[in-house]
């Protein structure tokens, strides 16, 4: 491949789609700032700084990326200040962190906080969210996808809006492998010894190799409905590779840093990372055994102070225009309803992309993660934490 | 006024000047471990919540975190005093150098021996992670240049890079002590020894050189994993090679580069220096888990890591708890041993 031709190859995808998004959000400031070109729907004044903790590369950047799109034109609409902090590595480490303010009744520092659906439900289930003023987030009760409303923790959309759905799956350097991954079982590769991680905690990893396990016949149930004995089956298939150093490490979003430095072949990741932060050579592949598809969900902590900046941000990011730039740039699958005809206008290859709009030969082998009860929690905790040595 | 009720008063100034110190211990060592104590009695996860004493007494979380973890208490151990050990080999030398060889570059060179605390440990384990990693310089050398290990051969994820990073993160604890202690060895004791016929160490030094380089070899090889002597793998030839390699540098460093004077002034009168180093440097080695997390693999981890992943992640606040005193008490009956063994009465005592 010479270098043009390397040039020409995936990224260009992501830049052409920004300078043509570039205008279109600007027009769309302009549009926001003038007289009455958007409804100003209530009385609180939008006051800050915002406190927005989030996952690594889950934002939009700009080329240099020294600073993020969305949040300089938040900034300069409601005129204040977003500390946004990559804060959140794992849902059980955050947690941790979170837990004993809110426990307390304190207020954590944080005015939005991004959560998987498991955890989000904990959150939402132990009463420690605000109430989201849905007059103030017309936008997100708009454009909210259908299938993404009505979930059982709360159904009216009033303690959380997703912030972004995206797949567990496997993720491989192809220079260093030297052949293209397909499946779950590529990751026990005797070829890839002492080059392979997983991911911490049970969610993903005992769902992903469970769905392995189903697919040799060992477990006959998918994620979401596996017994404890099926968990103990997959601890006990990880197990051996574990202690032979086939398995290298259980790490959160840090693998992207051991992609780059080469020290990860392959590794169960997560969707749009590897495209949005990654080398060239790294790549994502939805395994033939299946996917796991989760949601990462906004939510108000407890005691917020700046709850209608929060809000704010909810309204924003659930507008089309930005959330199609978002999305473009994160490759993760956009909550938001015509994000994918807005995304057609700048970018139509960018539009078929996978990891944006799965297609449904995908989604017929998604499955979302076990969602257990506290006693449950703690013993597949247990089983997870044994693997991962400590 | 004030100075007559000062002076009226003047038995409680003792009393009032320790009072801030007293206090702050209190807040913020007595408090804490007390609460840490309930924990560790009691029962339940954060979101389940905790019945704690007097409900309940469950004593039985501590023979429960002891033999689910004895791997990592060993682990532990073996690390942390690996890590003092290499510490004290490579810090005694550099010591003493600063301390008798330094001249006017005395100061730069303790300046040197700090200076990575300029950065943030976890900064300078990470760069560690980049040189150790398989793309980095120290495998492009070895591996790529000298072809001495295997193509897929990693240092990242094994118990050599884990207590390669202690070592490292560790050495300024034990050089800046050892270097005091050093440093106040009157010059003209030494020159007292040599004028009594103290001169080279020779055979003395050849025997003691050769059993410590022998002992900390296998320790070395042992515990790193490489010997495996514990498992099926066992090879006690390869640990008897790496015993007598071991042996000869150390006869050969011990009969030729140590004299009699050092051996019978210098290094008893260093002891002071010693004992604080080697506690400084191995009580945060062995309580460690930055190194272990991100030098190591799940194989390599440390209690550490343990009492961190459940407090954050499981919750389990008893067992952690629990973890945290044993781990406490360990290094407490370690320290009293080692007290014994080097005679602290002595050393406080004042022998020079």
């Amino acid at each position: 491949m010479t270098d043009i031709e390397r040039l020409l190859e995936a990224p260009i995808g992501r830049r052409r789609f920004i300078a043509g998004s570039g205008l279109a959000g600007f027009s769309a400031f302009l549009a926001a700032c003038g007289p009455g070109a958007t409804p100003k729907p209530t009385e609180a004044a939008v006051t800050g700084p915002l406190n927005f903790a989030n996952w690594p590369a889950y934002i939009d950047l700009t080329e240099d990326e020294s600073s993020s799109p969305t949040l300089t034109d938040f900034e300069a609409k409601h005129g204040i200040v977003v500390n946004y902090v990559e804060d959140i590595q794992a849902n059980e480490d955050f947690f941790a962190t979170v837990a004993p303010q809110l426990g307390a009744g304190l207020d954590t520092g944080w005015d939005i906080i991004v959560l998987t659906d498991y955890m989000a439900a904990r959150v939402v289930r132990l009463g420690w969210t605000e109430e989201i003023d849905q007059a103030n987030t017309p936008n997100a009760v708009a454009n909210i996808r259908d299938e993404l409303k009505g979930l059982d923790w709360d159904p009216d959309m009033k303690r959380h809006f997703p912030w972004q759905s995206g797949a567990t799956g496997v993720g491989y350097n192809v220079k260093s492998t030297g052949r293209d991954l397909s499946s779950v079982a590529d990751l026990f590769d005797e070829a890839f010894a002492g080059k392979v991680t997983l991911l911490s905690g049970y969610p993903d990893t005992f769902s992903l190799v469970g769905l392995l396990l189903k697919e040799r016949g060992e477990i006959e149930h998918v994620p979401a409905e596996m017994s404890l004995d099926d968990a103990q089956k997959v601890h006990d298939y990880i197990k051996p590779f574990v202690d032979s150093g086939h398995i290298r490490a259980f790490t959160g979003n840090e693998y992207l840093q051991d992609f780059g430095s080469g020290d990860t072949w392959a590794a169960m990741v997560w969707s749009g990372d590897l495209a949005s932060s990654a080398g060239e050579d790294d790549r994502f592949v939805y395994p033939t055994e299946g996917s796991i598809i989760w949601t990462d969900n906004m939510l108000i902590p407890k005691g917020a102070q700046h709850k209608r900046a929060a809000e704010a941000m909810i309204d924003f990011v659930y507008d089309v225009a930005n959330a199609a730039r978002l999305a473009a740039w994160i490759y993760y699958i956009s909550p938001v309803k015509g994000v994918a005809d807005e995304i057609a206008k700048n970018d139509p290859e960018l539009a078929t992309n996978e990891l944006l709009f799965p297609g449904p030969e995908i989604t017929a082998t998604q499955y979302p993660q076990p969602a257990l009860a506290d006693e449950d929690d703690v013993k597949w905790n247990d089983l997870a934490a044994d693997l991962e040595g400590a | 006024m004030l100075a007559a009720f000062v002076h009226r008063n003047r038995r409680l100034i003792p009393y009032a000047l320790m009072a801030p110190g007293l206090l702050w211990l209190l807040f913020f060592f007595v408090v804490p471990n007390v609460q840490m104590l309930v924990f560790s009695l009691s029962e339940g996860t954060l979101r389940t919540g905790f019945t704690s004493p007097p409900e309940v007494w469950d004593v039985a979380n501590y023979p429960a975190s002891v033999t689910r973890f004895s791997a990592n208490f060993a682990n532990s151990l073996v690390y942390g005093g690996l890590a003092t050990i290499l510490c004290f080999l490579i810090g005694y030398p550099l010591a003493y150098a600063i301390a008798f060889r330094g001249g006017r570059w005395k100061n730069l060179l303790l300046f040197l021996v700090i200076a990575p605390f300029f950065t943030s440990f976890l900064i300078r384990t990470i760069s560690w992670k980049i040189i150790l990693g398989d793309q980095g310089p120290l495998l492009a050398v070895v591996r790529d240049g000298l072809g001495l290990v295997p193509p897929n051969f990693s240092i990242i994820g094994s118990p050599l890079a884990v207590v390669g990073g202690l070592t490292y993160q560790f050495l300024p604890f034990m050089v800046l002590p050892l270097y005091v202690s050093i440093e106040k060895v009157d010059r003209r004791l030494i020159e007292a020894a040599q004028d009594l016929y103290a001169g080279p160490w020779r055979r003395g030094g050849l025997l003691v050189g050769a059993l410590g380089g022998a002992v900390v070899a296998s320790l070395a090889f042992v515990g790193l994993g490489y010997g495996r002597l514990a498992g099926e793998g066992a090879d006690p030839a390869a640990v008897g090679a790496v015993a007598l390699a071991g042996a000869i540098v150390g006869g050969a460093v011990g009969a030729t580069m140590i004299s009699q004077a050092f051996i019978r002034v210098t290094f008893p009168l260093s002891l002071p220096g010693v004992f604080a180093a080697s506690i400084l440097t191995f009580i945060p080695a062995i309580g460690d888990y930055v190194n272990a997390q991100l030098l190591g693999s799940p194989k390599t981890q440390m209690v550490g890591n343990v009492i961190q992943g459940r407090f954050l992640d499981q919750n389990d606040y008893p067992v952690a708890a629990a973890l945290a005193f044993l781990l406490m008490a360990g290094i407490l009956v370690a320290i009293a041993l080692y007290a014994r063994l080097l005679g602290t009465d002595e050393l406080t005592g004042g022998r020079a």
